[in-house]
C-alpha cells in the first residue's frame, strides 16, 4: 500500500508492506537509526519518537497507520534548543552509559520539559517510568533533566533582562 | 517480534467498518490506538489477516456535552481525557484516572473504547465506567445496541460485543457537584496494569462502589454501599466495619479470589473511601501537578 508521511521535515511518498512497524520503517527506509528497538512490545521506551507533536512508541505503531502523519526523530532535532540543552546536561550529569536507551530518554525528557511545569524529582521519575535504562540507575538521568530545566530557566531569565 | 502478514484497511464510516468486519470474519480485527493489540501481534499472541483501522472515523471522535450526560466517542485517547479536552461529567475522576494509565507515550495513542472492548480486567476504564453508571453503545450487523457498563463484561477479555460489533461511544451521566470520588489502584511500578483497584462515588446517602482488576468484570459491593449510607466521618471502627462488609460482598459475589487478592482489594477500598472523606491524597499523576 502507499503512504504519504513527513519524516523530520521531509515529505516521503512510498509503498510499504502493511505489516511493517513504524520503528522498522524509520530505521530501514528513512535512515533514522536513533530509533532503537529494545523490547519491541511497548515496554522499554527506546523507540520513542514524536507523531503529530506527541510522543509515541514506534515499535507498536504500524507505518500503514501513519498516512498523513508528521514524524520527528532525534535525527531531525539536531538543532532543537531543548535537545541541545539536554545533550549537554546528559553529558555533564552522567545521564547515559551504554547509550541504548538514550534516544528514547531524550525524546521523553524533551516532552517533560515542554509541559512547562515546575519539575520535582517525583514528577521526573514518574514521567520516566516508561523508559527503561539498565546502566545508570536513573539518578544521572533525573539529575540531567532537572539541571536542563534550571539551565533553560536561567537562560530565559537572562534573555528577559 | 514483528506482526505476521496482514492486510490493512481504513474505512471512512462505522458502517464500512462493520462491513469489513463481517467480510473478514474471525480473522479480522479492529485497531484504533493499537497500544494493546500491537504488542500482542508483535509477540504473535494474536494474528489478524485483516486489520481495520478505525482511529480516524469522525463518528468515533465525538465529545458531546448533552447536559445531564456526556457522550464520548470510542476513539478519544486517554491523553485527551487527561488534558480536559473532553467535557468532564465526573468532577475530575476521569482526567485523574486517564493520567494514571500506563505512560504518556501510550496515553497519547491508546483509546477509551479500545481499552473497554479489549476488557482486560485490570484496565482502568472498565471499573471507572461501571462506577459512573455509564452506558456503552455499539453497532453491528444487527444495528445499534447498548448496555450498562457494569453488565458489559462477561469474563476476562470477553464482552457482550459480537464478532461484527464495534463499540462506538460511551454515555457518562453527569455527577452532581456534591458527589465525592475516591479511586485507588495497586501497582508495583508506575504505569503497569493494576493488581487491584477500588472506585467509590459517594453523594450523601447514595454511593456506588466497585472493585476492579479481579478475575473478570468489576465487582459491585452492595453491602458496602449500604454501610456508607450512614457514615458521616471515617474512624477506626468504620474501617473495621467496611473491611468486614467488603469481604462479605466479595464472598456473596461468588468469585474465586485468593486471600492475597482479597486483602489487596480491601486495602484499595479503604484508601478509596478515605479519599472521598478527604483523608487520603490522590496518588501522583499528571493532573495532580497543576
Amino acid at each position: 500500500m502507499e503512504i504519504n508521511i513527513r519524516i523530520n521535515g521531509e515529505a516521503i511518498r512510498t509503498h510499504i508492506d502493511p505489516r511493517i512497524t513504524l520503528a522498522d520503517f524509520l530505521r530501514t527506509r528513512a535512515d533514522a537509526r536513533s530509533v532503537h528497538l529494545g523490547c519491541e512490545h511497548g515496554v522499554c521506551g527506546a523507540c520513542t519518537i514524536i507523531i503529530d507533536g506527541k510522543i509515541a512508541r514506534s515499535c507498536i505503531a504500524l507505518a500503514a497507520a501513519m498516512d498523513g502523519a508528521e514524524i520527528w526523530t532525534l535525527e531531525g532535532l539536531r538543532d532543537d534548543p531543548i535537545i541541545a540543552q539536554l545533550r549537554k546536561s546528559f553529558h555533564e550529569s552522567h545521564g547515559l552509559q551504554c547509550g541504548y536507551c538514550t534516544p528514547g530518554m531524550l525524546i521523553t525528557a524533551r516532552d517533560i520539559l515542554m509541559r512547562g511545569r515546575r519539575l520535582t524529582d517525583e514528577i521526573i521519575r514518574e514521567s520516566l517510568a516508561g523508559n527503561i535504562c539498565r546502566c545508570t540507575g536513573y539518578a544521572g538521568i533525573v539529575d540531567a533533566i532537572r539541571n536542563a530545566e534550571a539551565s533553560i530557566a536561567s537562560e530565559r531569565l537572562a534573555a528577559s533582562i | 517480534m514483528k506482526p505476521a502478514q496482514l492486510t490493512y484497511c481504513r474505512p471512512n464510516s462505522v458502517g464500512e467498518a462493520v462491513t469489513e468486519l463481517v467480510e473478514g470474519g474471525w480473522n479480522a480485527k479492529l485497531i484504533a490506538g493499537g497500544q494493546s493489540l500491537m504488542p500482542m501481534m508483535n509477540l504473535r499472541l494474536v494474528s489478524a489477516d485483516r486489520l481495520i483501522d478505525i482511529r480516524k472515523i469522525d463518528a468515533l471522535r465525538i465529545r458531546n456535552d448533552e447536559g445531564a450526560q456526556v457522550r464520548i466517542g470510542a476513539c478519544i485517547t486517554h491523553d485527551e481525557i487527561q488534558r480536559g479536552e473532553i467535557p468532564d461529567p465526573s468532577n475530575g475522576l476521569m482526567p485523574y484516572i486517564a493520567s494514571r494509565i500506563a505512560y504518556q507515550a501510550v496515553r497519547n495513542r491508546g483509546t477509551f473504547g479500545g481499552s473497554l472492548s479489549l476488557a482486560d480486567p485490570a484496565a482502568d476504564w472498565l471499573t471507572t465506567t461501571a462506577a459512573l453508571g455509564a452506558t456503552i453503545e455499539w453497532e453491528g450487523v444487527g444495528g445499534k445496541s447498548s448496555c450498562l457498563a457494569e453488565d458489559f463484561v462477561l469474563a476476562p477479555y470477553t464482552t457482550r460485543l459480537e464478532p461484527s460489533d464495534l463499540l462506538t461511544s460511551v454515555i457518562i451521566p453527569r455527577l452532581p457537584g456534591s458527589a465525592k470520588w475516591g479511586a485507588y489502584k495497586l501497582c508495583r511500578k508506575t504505569g503497569e496494569y493494576a493488581h487491584a483497584m477500588a472506585m467509590v462515588i459517594r453523594d450523601g446517602a447514595r454511593s456506588r462502589v466497585f472493585l476492579g482488576a479481579t478475575d473478570g468484570a468489576p465487582i459491585r459491593l452492595p453491602a458496602v454501599e449500604t454501610a456508607l449510607k450512614d457514615m458521616t466521618l471515617w474512624s477506626a471502627p468504620a474501617a473495621k466495619t467496611i473491611a468486614a462488609t467488603c469481604r462479605a460482598d466479595i464472598a456473596a459475589s461468588g468469585r474465586d479470589l485468593s486471600d492475597v487478592r482479597i486483602w489487596q482489594l480491601c486495602t484499595c477500598l479503604e484508601r478509596a473511601i478515605k479519599m472521598t472523606f478527604g483523608l487520603q491524597e490522590p496518588m501522583f499523576g499528571e493532573t495532580s501537578w497543576k
